[in-house]
């Protein structure tokens, strides 16, 4: 090969990344013009390619006309309590799992294999009696129990991965001096996994960030939609300008984006050490 | 993935402890227990509600009030054209997700495994998509998708298409590619960075000895790249699968199954018997049917993985 055709085989895969940043960046940023674009330009031919800073008072006018901070309010406090609750409940199973033999344990595997593959929608029906009963319909933290219950399957195996990945050694020589198993658990071996507990909570958090099915079908009180149903509630309704919907999906996905791009490097790290190790 | 749901797979080599003396063979269960009692209550427990439900008629309206009709809802939808169409849809659009975000996918992957200045910008950029919520995706796709004023058309038009007018959404021939187009870049991220992960497990050494040897790129993919690679895009394949048979939020609010049921899968299909004609039953039957079909392609899923690691002396 000479050097010419190389340098050119270079530049072209430099273009190919580029090409596909630029589709991935396209659509978030096209939010952001869309939101920063006139009202008279709005259905301009053609389109508007770059923002109007002057426009910007959209976001101030969102605020005031829609409840957005206590959208975003709501859909953090769910992502939060998803997180915990997820994590605090998959500990110790997915310990379990990894260490001890014993009666059941395949079935429990099994069992939380096969949970992965229910959608929500599908119990959506069963779940809304069960919270009815229960006098969690129209609560966060209902929407917190049942997200939570669509989130923890995957994180337990994906913690259960990482901890096959710690020599056991390690626990062995706590055990001599006397650390319970439980200590042993949570000052051993969790932060020897702490990528993948990362990688764990950023699952559970975008799960209770993203989820609409159920928020959708459990909240009827304004007050405590999470900003996914309140997104939503736009679609096929005309007397919102096109700017302020996409000024307030902006202000609901650039928080997720951002987070996501400080963790990102725990994820990967975290999901080919557990899950998808295969 | 783990050794009870594939008994084929490498073990972790340390011997596992049993329960030290002290401890009673209760201990696993007092680990297990609060997380399989949950699962029981919020994950078991509605599937069999759901499972009951498919057998009786019951209306949204007064939820308590069931009649048994057998298999009657089963029967409605075999004998129903539109049910056949569902299915299809939602075949369709499954193998269409799996097949295209696993080819854009590797094909990023591969370019972002490559040296050049910038690549850990360059990767983290790129899982942008994966990071952003369906319904603000759904939400601004639909704006870019419009007829009239989207910049999908405008794009079209300058590239020198002829009509660029495509009602993109309403129309039964191009709902499905808007869906699927939608569909690809939220999930192709995901699958890069699974493969790309797997990449960094190809040896060197044996691609360079490959090259050396004279084989061209393509070769060099299919001796020794594809292989280590392959259980992970088995894996990846196996999870896009459920997953796509799962997705609703985008899928809903972009065409709410429609125009004509072109993009009706089962799971709109499900919600749609639900909560728009209120038949609880029959959207029971349809979720079943569901859990059928992903039961189904998870034991494919085991099976051919077990053969392959048969047929490669793994057992």
């Amino acid at each position: 090969m000479t050097t010419a055709t190389m340098r050119w085989g270079h530049a072209l895969r430099i273009a190919a990344v580029l090409l596909i940043l630029a589709a991935a960046g396209f659509p978030i940023y096209w939010m952001f013009v869309t939101s920063l674009t006139p009202s008279a330009e709005l259905f301009a031919v053609p389109p508007r390619i770059l923002p109007t800073w002057s426009q910007r008072d959209v976001y101030e006018e969102a605020f005031r006309a829609i409840p957005v901070a206590t959208w975003l309010a709501n859909s953090a406090l769910i992502a939060a309590g998803t997180t915990v609750l997820s994590i605090g409940l998959a500990i110790f199973p997915a310990y379990a799992l990894s260490r001890f033999r014993f009666r059941g344990k395949g079935l429990m595997g099994l069992g939380l294999f096969a949970t992965q593959m229910l959608p929500e929608a599908m119990l959506v029906v069963p779940l809304y009696a069960i919270f009815g009963q229960l006098a969690l319909l129209n609560t966060l933290g209902g929407l917190v129990l049942a997200n939570t219950a669509f989130s923890v399957p995957v994180i337990t195996w994906l913690l259960k991965g990482a901890i096959d990945g710690v020599p056991i050694d390690i626990e062995e020589a706590a055990r001599i001096d006397g650390c319970t198993r439980v200590g042993i658990v949570l000052s051993i071996v969790l932060p020897l996994v702490a990528p993948s507990l990362a990688a764990a909570a950023v699952i559970a958090f975008f799960h209770g960030w993203n989820e609409y099915v159920l928020a959708q079908t459990f909240i009827s009180q304004e007050a405590l939609r999470p900003a996914s149903v309140g997104l939503a509630s736009f679609v096929g309704e005309l007397s919102t300008p096109v700017h302020t919907v996409m000024a307030v999906g902006l202000l609901y996905t650039i928080p997720a984006v951002v987070f996501y791009l400080f963790v990102q490097r725990y994820v990967v790290a975290g999901m080919t050490a557990g899950s998808v190790k295969g | 993935m783990s050794q009870d749901v594939a008994p084929g797979a490498v073990r972790p080599a340390a011997a596992k402890p049993a329960a030290r003396p002290d401890e009673g063979r209760w201990v696993p269960y007092l680990f297990i227990g609060p997380l399989a009692l949950y699962l029981l209550l919020l994950q078991f427990y509605p599937l069999v509600q759901e499972l009951l439900l498919s057998f009786t008629s019951t209306s949204l309206l007064s939820p308590r009030d069931h009649t048994y009709v057998g298999l009657d809802n089963y029967r409605n939808l075999i004998a129903a054209s539109d049910f056949h169409q569902v299915l299809l849809v939602t075949f369709v659009y499954t193998i269409a997700c799996v097949v295209l975000a696993v080819g854009l996918g590797l094909a990023a992957a591969m370019l972002l495994d490559q040296p050049f200045r910038g690549r850990g910008v360059a990767r983290a950029l790129v899982t942008i998509p994966w990071a952003a919520p369906p319904v603000a995706v759904a939400l601004v796709f639909v704006w870019i998708f419009n007829a009239q004023y989207g910049v999908f058309n405008f794009v079209l038009r300058s590239l020198g298409f002829e009509s660029g007018q495509e009602n993109w959404l309403d129309s039964p021939e191009l709902a499905l590619p808007a869906i699927l187009i939608t569909t690809i870049w939220q999930i192709f991220p995901f699958a890069a960075v699974v493969i790309l992960a797997a990449l960094q497990g190809v040896s060197s050494e044996l691609r360079e000895a490959a090259i050396i040897d004279g084989a061209d790129r393509l070769s060099v993919f299919g001796a020794v790249v594809w292989p280590t690679i392959r259980p992970s895009v088995a894996l990846l394949a196996l999870f896009l699968t459920i997953w796509s048979i799962r997705r609703f939020d985008l899928i809903w609010l972009m065409t709410q199954g429609g125009p004509i049921g072109a993009t009706e899968t089962l799971v709109i299909k499900l919600y749609r018997e639900g909560f728009v004609y209120r038949d609880l039953g029959q959207a029971a039957s349809v979720g079943m049917i569901g859990v059928a079909i992903a039961l189904l392609v998870t034991f494919v899923y085991f099976h051919f993985t077990r053969r392959a690691e048969i047929a490669e002396g793994r057992r």
